[in-house]
């Protein structure tokens, strides 16, 4: 096997499990259990695409939540429709309240709700943001404490100066003096 | 069978765009009298509620994702741009791929701000059991719940991947571009997807 063939080989590993996919989902709509049959893909991957297009059926919404989300977008169809009619706006307003939590929605800027299909980081992505920041403040934190004990070193190695020692000494006395005082 | 439907289309071959959209009649109806957005919505939300089912856990949040979606993509339809192209094929539907970048983000977003585990597996794996299946229903519910869980650790975008390709049946290019990536990149989000879901569920036969 060369290099290529073995860098490529995940690649058309998953171009197999997509045919297969295909196959068995293909064959779930026609209500029988044929699928393709392909030797070469791993017996575990085969089980598990089999046994998750049977459990994961689609879930349908209740008939009075349809209806009433109906209602709602054919009330919102009209509220569009009298600022149409009036010449208004050609552009459709967003008939969105912030009840629905558009605009004020945390995690939905200006831009998403111009154009709410442009895609969003997602919450993975959202962590992986996150995270330079608690870095950033961990070595923050840290190079603080380094500088702090670098001084203190620096302190405690260096010795003192005649005239700054004097200093001390008169403050020190006239401290004294006025406590006595 | 969809193609690709969101992808960069060079500026000299704009003029050549043709309009294949299975859903362009409806689009358009919509666009003249938003009243008539009815069609499509009821055409799409099970579809909708479905994948918010599954990404959210409980009927409430898919409720809530779905009311969201709709809303939005009703306000922001005269922004829907059709890219179809002849060679996208008859079945192609950019405004189904539209309309699902809408509901990923909106869910998104509702994960984001409950932050929180999801508390799927239970609600999705009463979902799924067949309710006339007396005797078989405790072992139904909980294969199916152990098939949802493992789907439900997966990264993001594998669960999503995933979630496209087996609940609402999508086409590799319809979940490109859904999540804005080319179809070889799908199809490893998907290959690697359900290797781990097979790792987790021990690779046994049901």
């Amino acid at each position: 096997m060369t290099l290529d063939a073995r860098n490529d080989e995940p690649e058309i590993e998953a171009l197999r499990v997509d045919r297969y996919l295909e196959s068995i989902l293909l064959a779930r709509d026609r209500g029988s259990l044929a699928a393709l049959h392909d030797p070469r893909l791993d017996v575990g991957l085969r089980s598990t695409a089999e046994r998750l297009s049977a459990q994961l059926v689609r879930v349908h919404p209740s008939f009075r939540f349809e209806e009433r989300l109906a209602l709602r977008l054919a009330e919102a169809a009209e509220a569009m429709r009298l600022p149409a009619a009036v010449g208004a706006s050609s552009s459709l307003p967003t008939p969105i309240s912030p009840a629905f939590g558009s605009r004020n929605a945390p995690g939905f800027g200006q831009s998403q709700v111009d154009d709410p299909a442009m895609l969003t980081d997602d919450e993975d992505e959202a962590a992986f943001h996150a995270r330079p920041l608690l870095i950033g403040g961990a070595l923050t934190s840290a190079a603080i404490s380094l500088a702090g004990a670098v001084l203190v070193a620096w302190r405690l190695s260096r010795p003192a100066q005649p005239m700054a020692r004097a200093i001390r000494a008169a403050h020190g006395r006239a401290r004294h003096e006025s406590g006595l005082a | 069978m969809a193609r690709p439907v969101f992808r960069k289309v060079k500026a000299e071959e704009e003029h050549r765009l043709v309009h294949l959209d299975r859903d362009r009649s409806l689009v358009e109806a919509a666009l003249r009298d938003p009243a008539a957005f009815d069609a499509l919505y009821r055409k799409y939300l099970a579809q909708v509620y479905s994948y918010a089912y599954y990404e959210l856990g409980n009927h409430h949040d898919a409720e809530d994702a779905a009311e969201r979606t709709f809303l939005l993509a009703l306000g922001a339809l005269g922004r829907f741009d059709e890219r179809a192209r002849p060679a996208d094929g008859e079945g192609a539907s950019t405004f189904k791929v539209w309309l699902f970048r809408i509901a990923r983000n909106v869910v998104a977003n509702i994960r984001r701000g409950r932050r929180r585990s999801p508390s799927a597996p239970l609600e999705v794996a009463a979902g799924v059991a067949d309710p006339l299946d007396i005797e078989g229903d405790v072992s139904a519910r909980h294969e199916a719940g152990a098939a949802w869980a493992a789907v439900g650790r997966l990264p993001a975008e594998r669960r999503r991947a995933l979630v496209l390709r087996f609940v609402e049946e999508m086409s590799t290019a319809e979940i490109a571009g859904v999540l804005g990536r080319s179809e070889g990149a799908v199809r490893v989000l998907i290959h690697r997807g359900l290797r781990a879901v097979a790792r987790d569920l021990g690779g046994r036969r049901w």
